[in-house]
């Protein structure tokens, strides 16, 4: 795809320390404010921790309830791969 | 005095700064985003959710005034920038400090003070052209449903009436429309073009949409396909083609031409095809004061409040080198407009091409202050 390298770009980026409380608070405003924002997922990095392997695949968070990234313990810190990305109505082809 | 000769002149030096690090030269073309809020719910864009702790007016002050007279191309992004309590005076500080041949400023339609903003940037800034491109991504209730507003498409019709009144009275203001072409849009592509034609705009100018960490869009799918995008732009160059463009004109809509060409090759050779010039050419202040080389990639080259406002630092620091080095080996490619036209302006292929056409179609026989419709192009935002 012509953006897959942008994906990884994203997912390598440092973390501001704030990441997770930033982006979740963003998503609640978003549904808050009836956009079309449905929920948030947590889209694990190919190098994640053995905690972010647990997390169920694909599932969709409310933003306040979503895991906050990194995860607590996670040994890259606020390199952490993991990203949060979030779910579009028009981008949703099954509900979980 | 800011000048296009004056720009042109740069663009040796800028080829020498980016392969070999000398000499040193601030952007000719910077993005202020002073706030992400914004009034429309674009499915294209996710900015509008974000909160930031913006940089205060004096703030900006002393950013504008250590760049001095060297950045030619201003474009106060947003969220939506008119909607942004002190972008008057943000344009005016702009103007004071650097003297800007143009001040492009994208814009919604929404708000009722539109018009009255606008008038007091135009006329609080003679010497700069200002660009004021209302958004329009659909006719009628197309337009509503992508930009998730009710009621919005005749918000435009209203505000596009009132700033090409203003436009009258006002030489130094230009008034264009600004079409996002991604898989909502792109199938009516023929529609917009009819109604931009028919509209009175001085321009009608499209950028493709494509993902943004500045916009949380990556990974979304709003760009169409290359086969999509390739049929509708084929259509949007023969209706360019079919016109007839004189003076400056002709030079930004050549210009155009190859902006449109040089997309379709991007999505299909996955490539940045030309020398990307963003972080030395191009730039982006964001809302909190972190300076980015584009809003696609958005890296954090630094922070204007930890650097004592002083871009130069940021900009001739260490940091920047290391993203300036990714850019240069091609770690990225992608259409973004801002950026590209920059670009185009850089490499000689390119710029063959388009003194090749004007030549073709003979010489000039007349410079309007303003060219109508299908001129400019460069620095659109899509939002």
């Amino acid at each position: 795809m012509t953006f897959d390298w942008l994906d990884k770009f994203h997912h390598d980026m440092e973390k501001e320390p704030n990441y997770a409380e930033k982006t979740l608070a963003a998503y609640r405003l978003g549904m808050k404010a009836k956009g079309s924002i449905a929920g948030v997922v947590v889209q694990p990095a190919t190098n994640c921790c053995d905690a972010a392997r647990l997390l169920p695949a694909g599932k969709v968070y409310h933003p306040g309830e979503a895991p906050h990234l990194p995860l607590p313990d996670c040994p890259q810190g606020r390199r952490c791969g993991c990203v949060y990305r979030p779910v579009m109505t028009y981008a949703r082809t099954d509900e979980r | 005095m800011n000048s296009i000769a004056n720009v042109l002149a740069r663009i040796p030096l800028f080829k020498l700064y980016r392969r070999f690090g000398w000499p040193k030269m601030l952007p000719l073309n910077l993005t202020l985003s002073p706030s992400p809020k914004c009034n429309s719910r674009c499915l294209t864009c996710n900015i509008w959710m974000k909160r930031e702790d913006e940089l205060r007016l004096d703030e900006w002050d002393k950013v504008l005034a250590s760049l001095g007279r060297t950045p030619y191309w201003f474009t106060i992004s947003g969220g939506e920038p008119l909607m942004y309590p002190h972008v008057v005076e943000l344009a005016q500080l702009a103007y004071q400090h650097c003297r800007p041949g143009v001040i492009n400023i994208p814009t919604n339609a929404i708000l009722p003070t539109i018009p009255d903003r606008v008038e007091r940037i135009a006329r609080s800034c003679p010497e700069s052209q200002l660009i004021i491109n209302l958004s329009l991504d659909g006719v009628g209730e197309k337009h509503d449903v992508i930009r998730g507003i009710p009621g919005n498409f005749k918000k435009f019709e209203e505000r596009l009436g009132q700033l090409l009144s203003l436009r009258r009275q006002l030489p130094n203001l230009t008034v264009g429309i600004h079409s996002v072409v991604s898989v909502f849009s792109v199938g009516h592509l023929d529609e917009l073009i009819a109604y931009a034609d028919q509209s009175g705009a001085d321009q009608f100018i499209t950028e493709i949409a494509e993902p943004r960490v500045e916009l949380d869009t990556v990974g979304l799918p709003i760009t169409p396909s290359a086969e999509d995008y390739t049929k509708a732009i084929d259509r949007l160059i023969a209706y360019v083609n079919s016109k007839q463009f004189t003076g400056m004109a002709k030079f930004t809509e050549a210009l155009r031409i190859e902006y449109y060409k040089l997309v379709k090759r991007i999505l299909d050779e996955k490539d940045q095809v030309i020398d990307c010039y963003a972080g030395w050419v191009s730039a982006q202040i964001y809302a909190d004061g972190t300076v980015w080389p584009c809003c696609v990639r958005a890296d954090n080259l630094g922070n204007l409040r930890n650097h004592d406002y002083d871009f130069k630092e940021i900009w001739f620091g260490e940091k920047i080198k290391e993203v300036r080095r990714s850019i240069a080996a091609k770690e990225c490619h992608c259409p973004l407009a801002n950026a590209s036209y920059t670009n185009m302006l850089h490499d000689i292929p390119t710029l063959t091409r388009v003194s090749a056409k004007l030549l073709r179609r003979g010489s000039p026989s007349h410079h309007p202050a303003v060219p109508r419709l299908g001129p400019i192009a460069a620095n659109d935002v899509h939002k």
